[in-house]
């Protein structure tokens, strides 16, 4: 018994100091963060490959900070000018066919956003990883860092951990593997095609893969992207959102 | 024989009051008996026609594996040449197909989960009562190309009445958006509360294109002539059906309305034994009395060279006399009773409000139904328990001894 305590002892001293709790939490938020900036504008392309449709949507999006959020469809025509407002914890969207906004409401928050692998959820949770979750480092190498990530007891979220790399040395995110509360994996993000935007690095292509079917997948590529635009509040507002 | 039975006849009238009184049991326990088993049934018709002709219909046809999940995929082309065949079986009253989709209901600010069920008004007209249980505006017809009728429920919630404007959102089957406006026509209340909650009968054409599947429905929903016969007549129908469409009738799509059918059959045969009992044990009084009275009478016959067998016959035929009339006379007025209870009824509303009973409505109200059974298994059971009744007293008169007997008084 003392021989195991004076060894977690000394196998505690030994951990290196980058690896506390706090520190991979900050880590976590950094890379995260890179996206966004202060503000953002992007055109980005979605393409989507599912078992019953495959469909590809070119999309304006802006951004302020974590909590607001618009995007713009821009083709295909028939669904030009559909839009998707998320502010804080809700959102709405504008069908310009029948030139009315509709909040989704909560039972409809788990449903498929634009017929893509995202979540209306995803929308509104996938930025607040860094607060909901703690982290314990599983794995550390020259090229990257396995972090697993476990809700807070007290967190809403729909997943039972998630799995987060981060390639060093650009500390940018690598694969994102997302598990239910069975702990199976569900599905995963793939990060790639990395390039220097405003002196940030900035992986410019995610693909979703659902892990039950490798035949689907959602594909968003940004085309472009500006940071610090100086975008107001107002901006995202539901008079905004018809334009 | 003839003998017997008129010796049999004369005995029963001897002492008309005990008799009369007896038989009297006999009429107004069956004449009862076949009036609450006619109730019972009406109510249970009720209960099946409420979730049958509310919804579902009595028997529906999908692609294989749709009623598991409803996956909006597992979908089918209505083809004109199948629904006239089915149209055109013995015992199929009305055919409509149907498109189902779910999603999103809203109106000003306030959004609702709902199901859309994409109809031809003049079909499903034909297998659903939903057009006779509005409550405002009027059922459209086939040529309204955006006109819907919802739930009670679901119009409350959304604030609408008709002329009010809704807009439904889904995901439609290529992956875009699904959306489009509606305009109320009509606003129904069945009781069933998940219907009105949340129903909503669209045009067929109008949902197809909102969901992106032009010329598709989901199922063909049929009424049939007799509901209780719906899991034959679904046997009947596979075989016109193309590969890969089955037919399912209301038993298997509500197994729960089918438990509650069958209970009504085992309640029913209770209902019945305890009721007879009663009546038996007055029969029993009647025929031992009269036996014991006529002990002298008995020694008598048995003196004049009546065989033990013959006695014992004539009690019995007494109870069989006595049975039938009671049988005939319990008919009549059971036949009247219902009658009046099937064209007048009762109504109940007054005191109560509509039940939700597995899957389905019990109506607050009281109405017989004819059913043949409901008549012939009462009768045969009460002309059985007489003949039961009288067989221990004719045991114990064919046992008397004819000089014993005579010197009783």
């Amino acid at each position: 018994m003392i021989k195991l305590s004076v060894f977690l002892f000394f196998s505690l001293l030994f951990l290196p100091h980058s690896l506390w709790a706090t520190d991979l939490q900050a880590l976590v938020r950094k890379v995260e963060q890179q996206y966004m900036g202060l503000s953002s504008k992007s055109r980005m392309e979605m393409s989507i490959r599912s078992e019953h449709w495959e469909r590809s949507l070119v999309m304006d999006s802006w951004s302020l900070g974590r909590d607001h959020f618009l995007v713009r469809i821009i083709e295909p025509s028939k669904e030009r000018d559909v839009t998707t407002l998320k502010v804080d914890n809700q959102v709405w969207n504008y069908l310009p066919k029948v030139d009315r906004v509709i909040k989704v409401p909560p039972s409809m928050m788990g449903g498929a956003w634009m017929g893509s692998h995202i979540t209306n959820d995803d929308l509104v949770k996938a930025n607040k990883i860094d607060e909901e979750y703690s982290f314990t480092l599983l794995e550390e190498t020259k090229e990257h860092l396995l972090i697993e990530c476990i809700p807070k007891p007290e967190a809403a979220v729909v997943w039972g951990k998630i799995i987060y790399e981060i390639l060093l040395p650009l500390e940018v995110p690598g694969t994102v593997a997302y598990f239910d509360e069975e702990m199976i994996k569900v599905r995963e993000l793939i990060f790639d095609e990395t390039q220097k935007i405003d002196e940030r690095m900035i992986p410019l292509r995610m693909r979703i893969q659902p892990t039950d079917n490798p035949e689907e997948r959602t594909i968003i590529r940004y085309s472009e992207l500006d940071f610090n635009i100086g975008i107001e509040k107002s901006f995202f507002s539901l008079r905004n959102l018809k334009r | 024989m003839t003998m017997l039975l008129r010796l049999a006849s004369r005995n029963l009238w001897r002492n008309r009051r005990r008799t009369l009184l007896t038989l009297s049991a006999m009429v107004v326990s069956l004449a009862l008996l076949t009036l609450s088993l006619g109730v019972f049934s009406g109510m249970l018709v009720d209960i099946l026609s409420s979730t049958t002709e509310q919804y579902h219909g009595h028997l529906v046809i999908n692609a294989s594996g749709y009623l598991d999940d409803r996956d909006m995929y597992k979908n089918f082309t209505a083809d004109p040449e199948l629904l006239q065949a089915l149209q055109q079986d013995k015992a199929v009253r009305g055919v409509s197909e149907r498109l189902r989709g779910f999603g999103l209901v809203s109106h000003a600010e306030s959004s609702y989960p709902a199901e859309l069920l994409g109809i031809r008004p003049e079909h499903e007209k034909s297998v659903t009562k939903l057009h006779t249980q509005l409550i405002a505006g009027i059922f459209p017809t086939d040529t309204d190309s955006a006109g819907a009728v919802l739930g009670s429920s679901l119009a409350q919630k959304l604030g609408v009445s008709p002329g009010d404007e809704l807009i439904f959102v889904t995901q439609a089957a290529d992956g875009s958006i699904g959306n489009d406006l509606l305009t109320v026509r009509a606003i129904f209340r069945t009781g069933h509360t998940g219907h009105d909650n949340g129903l909503v009968l669209v045009p067929q054409q109008w949902l197809q294109e909102v969901m992106a599947l032009k010329g598709k429905v989901h199922e063909v929903a049929l009424a049939v002539e007799d509901p209780l016969l719906a899991a034959e007549d679904a046997k009947r129908l596979a075989t016109l059906l193309p590969a890969g469409l089955i037919a399912t009738d209301w038993g298997e799509l509500m197994p729960e309305m089918r438990e509650a059918i069958a209970s009504f059959d085992v309640s029913r045969f209770i209902f019945v034994i305890i009721l007879y009992f009663a009546t038996g044990l007055g029969i029993l009084n009647t025929i031992f009395m009269s036996v014991m009275e006529r002990s002298r009478e008995f020694g008598i016959l048995m003196a004049l060279g009546l065989r033990p067998r013959q006695i014992r016959l004539i009690v019995l035929l007494e109870s069989l006399l006595l049975g039938m009339l009671g049988t005939i006379l319990g008919l009549v007025v059971g036949l009247l009773l219902s009658s009046y209870m099937s064209l007048v009824g009762f109504d109940l509303s007054a005191w109560i409000t509509p039940v939700s009973y597995a899957g389905g409505t019990i109506q607050p109200r009281l109405r017989a139904i004819f059913e043949l059974r409901n008549f012939i298994d009462p009768a045969y059971m009460l002309l059985l328990v007489s003949l039961l009744a009288g067989f221990l007293p004719a045991r114990r008169a064919a046992k008397l001894q004819p000089v014993a007997a005579i010197r009783e008084d």
